[in-house]
């Protein structure tokens, strides 16, 4: 009986390790399949090859150290002229960096566009005066420097798409919506996910502005003063001086009959910035007659993360507002 | 059902799960940081 008994034991054990493996691996398995890009994700991508295209990176258009830009341009030298897609890179306006786009710019530019990725200052330790406002302006400066660098390299430019996400689209808003009279080109669409486009403490319920009390009125003004690079108080929210303040980054309230078509892509969970104000915007695009889509991933957030279906439509939907607002001649 | 034969089908039990579970909890900590629902949408 005893000797049945030790027999057995080593057995279970082994079973026992199996199965503590099993569970293991394929806990792991799991969470690494959620890396896994959808099938159709590699339609919108492309190996970059010099048959593609070249790539100079790491050009300036200022003195500081984070005013560089990369341009792409493609193999085909041939054209009379070109169309130039700027994408600015995500990250809170206090991180990112326009490599980490390259993928989405080599795409575009196997697509027949000269393309470039700018950096801006980030707001941090070293730079806490920058705002979203001075980093707009940056872009705004940097812009007509792509565009010379192109001509030099044989490449002449007569459009100009705007494109980027989260911070980045905020961006690309503004430079588009704001500053598109300045352009050296002329502005032919805005592409983007995820930007913030205006600051009523009312849609950021993100960060439970949306309670309105005295507390976080104070915290609105603060966060938002800080992205304006403007004093804001708690006084002024609801009144036309906000709008005044607040107008300079806030793409949402430069949007008229002129405004560029558009493309949004936005989460309705969004927990990094408002999906509410993407509904002013909307609205604001309708109300003016502007060509635009409004795509909404009704089960993710800031990342887009659980509606691959509305993510991928988002692809279909850049694909066509190209064709149609820029088409490659 | 031998003994073996009922042992592999409880692997294959955890295995399932334990995938399952890896999805829902990368699931959960995206919906953590970023927003998002736990069911609906994409598979998970």
């Amino acid at each position: 009986m005893s000797r049945k008994t030790k027999e057995k034991k080593p057995g279970k054990g082994k079973w026992a390790v199996i199965y503590i493996l099993t569970f293991v691996v394929a806990l792991i398995a799991g969470v690494l399949s959620k890396q896994i890009s959808p099938s159709w994700a590699k339609d919108y991508s492309v190996k970059w090859t010099d048959e593609v295209g070249t790539a100079y990176k790491d050009l300036s258009y200022g003195d500081l150290p984070a005013k560089k830009y990369d341009i792409y341009v493609p193999a085909d030298n041939t054209k009379e002229s070109y169309g130039l897609i700027v994408y600015l890179h995500p990250g809170g306006f206090t991180s990112g960096d326009k490599q980490y786009d390259h993928e989405m710019l080599e795409w575009l530019c196997s697509m027949g566009y000269v393309t470039a990725g700018i950096n801006y200052t980030l707001r941090d330790d070293e730079h806490p005066e920058t705002s979203v406002y001075s980093q707009s302006i940056e872009i705004k400066a940097a812009v007509p420097v792509v565009i010379e660098e192109a001509e030099k390299l044989g490449y002449h430019i007569d459009s100009l798409g705007m494109a980027g996400g989260s911070a980045g689209h905020c961006l690309a808003m503004l430079y588009a919506y704001r500053d598109a009279d300045t352009s050296p080109v002329p502005v032919k669409v805005c592409i983007g996910a995820v930007g913030p486009s205006s600051f009523y403490p009312e849609d950021w319920s993100c960060y439970g502005f949306d309670a309105r009390t005295e507390e976080t009125d104070e915290a609105a003004a603060g966060l938002f003063g800080i992205m304006a690079g403007k004093k804001i108080t708690p006084d002024m929210f609801g009144t036309p001086a906000y709008d005044e303040a607040m107008k300079d980054i806030s793409a949402l309230l430069w949007v008229d009959e002129h405004t560029v078509p558009t493309l949004l892509c936005y989460g309705a969970y969004d927990r990094v910035q408002s999906f509410e104000a993407s509904k002013r915007l909307d609205a604001a695009l309708t109300e003016y007659g502007v060509p635009h889509d409004y795509i909404v991933c009704e089960h993710s957030g800031h990342g887009l993360q659980n509606d691959s279906e509305s993510s991928h439509r988002y692809s279909q939907l850049m694909v066509e507002y190209l064709d149609r607002y820029m088409p490659v001649r | 059902m031998s003994v073996t034969a009922k042992r592999l089908l409880i692997v294959l039990i955890i295995a399932v799960v334990a995938f399952v579970l890896g999805r829902l909890g990368m699931r959960f900590f995206m919906n953590l940081m970023l927003g998002g629902t736990m069911f609906g949408g994409d598979f998970l």
